[in-house]
């Protein structure tokens, strides 16, 4: 077997996201199935908007979160897997050296979807747990006659089957379009391969530190995304779920809250190990040389902050937008609800806690750097 | 002036330990040009890396000038090797995704030294700064890997089997061109090798067998690369 369950452990961030979006998905969804049942019940035409609204609500979280979170874990499978054939291209290259086919090799793939299986069905089993509570939430003013929970197996098809069967597709067919090359691309090893030469330009006089930052910038543009993603989701979720708990819910605003710092935090850590993953044998040689550990922190993952405040930016204004459209759209009929106004104290608040989060990771990192032994270099 | 002490490392865990150096003593002058004899498995490379100091010895001492580096921590440890060592390694560790003038520019920077490109063209790769090691033949990037430990204008200079991967001609030229540098700047110097011949171009050879240093000789009449056997 070319792919073991432990490789597949290492998937953990997948799993979170999925659960997330799973969670959400499962508790909107079966509501909105739910309160369709009691639209021929309705009496009052305020009962009418609350109940329009509900269905509104529901559809426009879904959409949002499970689609945001459904695109993350693709692109973040694919990076998965990018990323291990890349570091065990020496074991692929000789089966494929002993006449193995790519498909036959990409077959064992498949197992990548475990940690979407786990994850989805967590979530799953979560959303039913929260429902009971959800419900009576949505409905504290008894606008709407009693929802009962009820069970659709459809939803457990769509959301925990056939993502499990689709991220197992598409596990295989990546794996398989990723080890269409050479057998002896996969074999050289990094120190000797030409293949992963991304030429960059490097300016004629620029000090050799300044040249590696933009290097590992350039060349790994799909981190550089999930930098920008994760500050982005920390920033929207957690200015959002304040909101939250005005315009909706508490329990809508804590999980808003947690969904954002849980997705911000795997992505910003998967991110920042694949960097210095990607890197260890440079980080070992500058060490050898005698660059010290603040210099390799910064030429490696100083270029990152930059990208972390753009990101924080996009997500404040993204929110800020949606909770517009949310406000002046969806809720126009509706009596009684709050203004919404830009919210500057939350604003502020929430860049501060970002800060604090995103050093206290970059020092971590910074620690896992210092750990690499100089001796690094000379393993293979 | 170097002088190495009592020096034990093993390597493994407690059930199954295997000594590797079993106690070492040597002395090395500054400005000497020293090449370490032994057969394959004998603690050569494990006994370069203790000395430069990219490895802790279990006990014993490395003094640098009377500076114990064994007690250093490791940022002082990485202060030192910028200040003090060079590297040259048999399989050359060339950064990838860098250009030869980058690759060099690593080390140069270190030493704040600006006319790295004059060592480039003295290790004739002048015509392949833009080039990828990937790119390069096996010599030409142990040329590379030379001029980047000469840009940093180490106090000592280590090499680990550097003509290891070079053919005759190219193995010559190398060294030649080393050991003029050395003359030149008058750094120590410190190379381990498999072979014999190359110990003639040195002042003092130390011979080692399984861990322990055998024998320790000074040649009078060093010779140059032209004139040893190979
Ligand atoms: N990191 C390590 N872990 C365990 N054993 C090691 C390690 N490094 C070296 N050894 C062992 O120490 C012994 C000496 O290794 P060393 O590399 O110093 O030999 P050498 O004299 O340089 O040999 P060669 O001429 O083949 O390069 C070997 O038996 C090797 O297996
Ligand atoms: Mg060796």
């Amino acid at each position: 077997m070319v792919v073991g369950m432990k490789d597949a452990a290492k998937l953990i961030g997948i799993s979170i996201i999925s659960c997330c979006a799973v969670l959400v998905c499962a508790l909107f969804m079966n509501y909105y199935l739910d309160i369709l049942q009691i639209e021929d019940l309705l009496s009052t035409e305020q009962a009418v908007i609350f109940y329009h609204a509900q269905v509104s609500t529901a559809k426009v979280v879904c959409g949002v979160s499970g689609g945001c979170l459904l695109a993350t874990s693709v692109v973040m499978l694919s990076f998965y897997i990018k990323h291990y054939i890349d570091t065990h291209k020496k074991e692929l290259g000789i089966l494929k050296a002993l006449g193995y086919s790519n498909l036959r090799i990409a077959k064992n793939f498949w197992v990548f979807s475990t940690g979407v299986f786990l994850g989805t069905s967590v979530g799953f089993a979560g959303a039913f747990l929260l429902m009971p509570e959800f419900y009576e939430r949505q409905n504290e003013e008894g606008l709407l006659p009693e929802i009962v929970v009820s069970f659709h197996p459809s939803l457990f098809v769509y959301l925990v089957a056939l993502p499990t069967i689709a991220f197992a597709v598409l596990a295989v067919f990546y794996a398989a379009l990723k080890l269409k090359r050479p057998v002896l691309l996969l074999l050289k090893n990094d120190f000797q391969s030409s293949s992963k030469i991304r030429r960059v330009k490097q300016g004629r006089d620029c000090p050799f530190l300044v040249d590696l930052r933009k290097h590992t910038l350039r060349t790994k543009k799909t981190l550089v995304f999930f930098i920008i993603f994760a500050s982005f989701c920390f920033s929207a979720m957690t200015q959002m779920a304040a909101s939250m708990n005005e315009l909706a819910s508490k329990m809508m605003g804590i999980m808003m809250l947690l969904i954002g710092v849980i997705l911000a935090c795997t992505t910003l850590f998967l991110a920042i190990t694949t960097v210095i993953k990607g890197n260890t044998k440079t980080i070992a040689m500058m060490r050898v040389f005698g660059y010290s550990q603040k210099e390799c922190c910064r030429a490696l993952l100083g270029g990152y902050r930059p990208m972390s405040y753009i990101g924080f930016a996009l997500g404040t204004v993204y929110q800020y937008a949606l909770l517009r459209f949310t406000v002046d759209v969806i809720f126009k009929d509706m009596e009684g609800m709050p203004t919404y106004e830009f919210d500057f104290p939350v604003m502020f608040l929430s860049l501060a806690f970002f800060l604090v989060v995103y050093e206290i990771v970059m020092y971590c990192y910074a620690g896992q750097i210092k750990k690499i032994s100089v001796k690094e270099i000379m393993l293979e | 002036m170097i002088e190495v002490k009592d020096v034990m490392k093993s390597y493994g865990n407690q059930d199954n330990k295997l000594p590797v150096l079993k106690g070492i003593t040597a002395k090395i002058a500054d400005g000497d040009f020293v090449v370490i004899l032994g057969a394959s498995g004998s603690g050569k490379s494990t006994f370069l890396n203790v000395v430069s100091g990219l490895e802790k010895p279990d006990s014993g001492s490395v003094r640098y000038d009377g500076r114990d580096i064994t007690k250093l921590s490791d940022g002082e440890l990485t202060g030192f090797r910028k200040d003090t060592v060079g590297f040259i390694f048999q399989q050359y560790y060339l950064l990838p995704n860098m250009t030869v003038e980058k690759n060099v520019r690593m080390g140069a920077d270190l030493a704040g030294n600006s006319d790295y490109r004059e060592i480039i063209k003295a290790v004739g790769l002048e015509g392949k700064l833009k080039k990828y090691p990937g790119e390069l033949s096996g010599g030409e990037q142990q040329r590379v890997s030379i001029a980047r430990a000469l840009a940093k204008k180490p106090n000592v200079l280590f090499l680990d089997e550097p003509t290891g991967a070079l053919d005759e001609e190219t193995g010559r030229q190398v060294l030649a061109y080393i050991s003029a540098l050395q003359k030149e700047r008058g750094f120590t110097m410190v190379m381990v090798t498999h072979n014999q011949n190359i110990a003639q171009m040195a002042n003092t050879v130390i011979r080692m067998n399984s861990g322990k240093v055998m024998e320790v000789s000074t040649n009078e009449t060093p010779m140059t690369a032209y004139e040893i056997g190979w």
